[in-house]
């Protein structure tokens, strides 16, 4: 039976215009939209294809093409397979609709996500802060956010280099790949 | 102890008396004349470092680590170290592991309740100088500019054998009356207070009255106030009692 919905599922979605499907797996399905038609697929999913499951929400920050790609995983129990809706967003002004009303826990996603990355989702409960509540910077998750810059500015650093260490490097152990090397 | 609960009340004395220009109410300073004296301070230490009741703030992963020290095969309490609830009754503030800015206030809140004298011991690498989240933006890299630590157990994660010697060290100290780092949080108060300022912000305010209690230990050096602490006392609200309120107010369940 689940091998039998799993091929519905495909010819399905391939019906829809602007979707791009690939079977990773038997229990795996990418599956690429137009930001527009997102909300639509996943109704679908949930409403007649027993995807009630919403696992997570990703973003990646695709800074190169100046997009968001937001990854919607859901996740079927009675087929025994997970979805992964991907869709990008422009980043600029990064804003897009809240699937709270498909799934109730996308709420705590999607305020993650605003506190990470910035992104805002229209119609979800609450955008106010989250885990970084001692935070009032740029999202720190974004790729134009210099972490590494934030702290030398804001830390101070402290040497711990002690004689045992010394010795240990000269026996050839210790750190043997500094952070400027293994940044390459 | 009841040194912490009688504080608020000795100190209003104290205030009161230096105000008429008379003696403080404990001295402190004064030379010890009594030769029995010293033999009684060593009693004490030496009673002080073979009872110790230690908080673990298990921040990080070297808390995996105290299970097996507390327990059966390490067994810390054949040196007299157990866990304690409270930070009140706790004599050991014990951080394991990385130290983000939000559990730093928290910290900072859970030291300044402990009674003295009080001993901090940073485990891991992290409470050093970051370890290995170096350059996250949401960890305080070195512990030590916002407490006094007494005891820095390094590694990533050090093992349960390196803790209980790191414990024997601090109880050597102790013994020998050479620990008497909580001290400094008092006489270099203005110093700890800037650099919890710098990442908490100006508004920053701890529910214990540091100065006041600096006063009460007559530990008041010329490091305890300046330009933070008076910062501090621009913004700083005279803490008031919880209100009592029987169970009408509450929302049924």
């Amino acid at each position: 039976m689940t091998q039998e919905l799993n091929v519905w599922l495909d010819k399905i979605l391939g019906d829809i215009e602007n979707v791009k499907i690939e079977r990773k797996r038997s229990n795996r399905l990418r599956v690429d939209v137009d930001a527009r038609a997102l909300p639509a697929v996943l109704e679908l999913l949930q409403g007649r294809a027993s995807y009630v499951h919403l696992s997570a929400i990703s973003c990646v920050d695709r800074i190169d093409d100046d997009e968001f790609e937001l990854v919607y995983h859901v996740w079927s129990y009675e087929a025994r397979s997970l979805v992964s809706a991907h869709t990008r967003i422009p980043r600029d002004p990064g804003v897009y609709l809240s699937i709270y009303d498909l799934y109730v826990p996308a709420a705590f996603f999607e305020r993650d996500i605003h506190e990470m990355f910035g992104v805002y989702f229209e119609g979800s409960p609450d955008m106010g802060k989250f885990i970084l509540t001692e935070w009032d910077g740029p999202p720190p998750m974004r790729k134009d956010f210099d972490s590494e810059k934030f702290v030398n500015e804001t830390f101070n650093r402290e040497q711990y280099h002690p004689q045992w260490l010394k010795d240990l490097e000269k026996e050839g152990g210790g750190i043997t790949t500094p952070a400027e090397d293994a940044r390459k | 102890m009841s040194k912490n609960k009688t504080l608020t009340k000795k100190d209003q004395m104290q205030q009161d008396k230096a105000q008429d220009g008379q003696q403080m109410l404990v001295d402190f300073t004064r030379p010890r004349t009594n030769p029995m004296a010293n033999v009684f301070d060593g009693l004490v230490r030496f009673c002080q470092s073979r009872s110790m009741f230690m908080l673990h703030y298990c921040t990080g992963c070297g808390a995996i680590e105290l299970p097996p020290a507390m327990t059966s095969r390490f067994d810390m309490e054949r040196l007299g170290i157990q866990p304690m609830v409270t930070p009140r009754q706790a004599d050991i503030l014990l951080i394991t592991g990385y130290v983000s800015v939000k559990t730093l206030k928290r910290i900072i809140l859970t030291y300044e309740q402990m009674a003295a004298p009080k001993y901090v011991i940073g485990i891991c690498s992290c409470t050093v100088n970051g370890g290995m989240y170096w350059q996250s933006y949401a960890t305080a890299k070195v512990l030590r500019e916002y407490l006094p630590v007494d005891i820095y157990i390094a590694g990533c994660m050090p093992r349960p054998e390196a803790i209980i010697e790191g414990l024997q060290v601090l109880m050597d100290d102790i013994k020998t009356g050479r620990a008497e780092n909580w001290k400094r949080y008092f006489q270099n108060y203005d110093y700890y207070l800037g650099n919890q300022q710098k990442l908490f912000g100006d508004h920053w305010q701890t529910p214990t009255d540091i100065i006041s209690e600096a006063r009460h230990y007559d530990l008041i050096t010329e490091n305890t106030l300046g330009k933070h602490t008076a910062l501090l006392e621009k913004h700083q609200a005279p803490l008031q009692a919880l209100e009592m309120t029987l169970q009408q107010n509450r929302e049924r369940v």
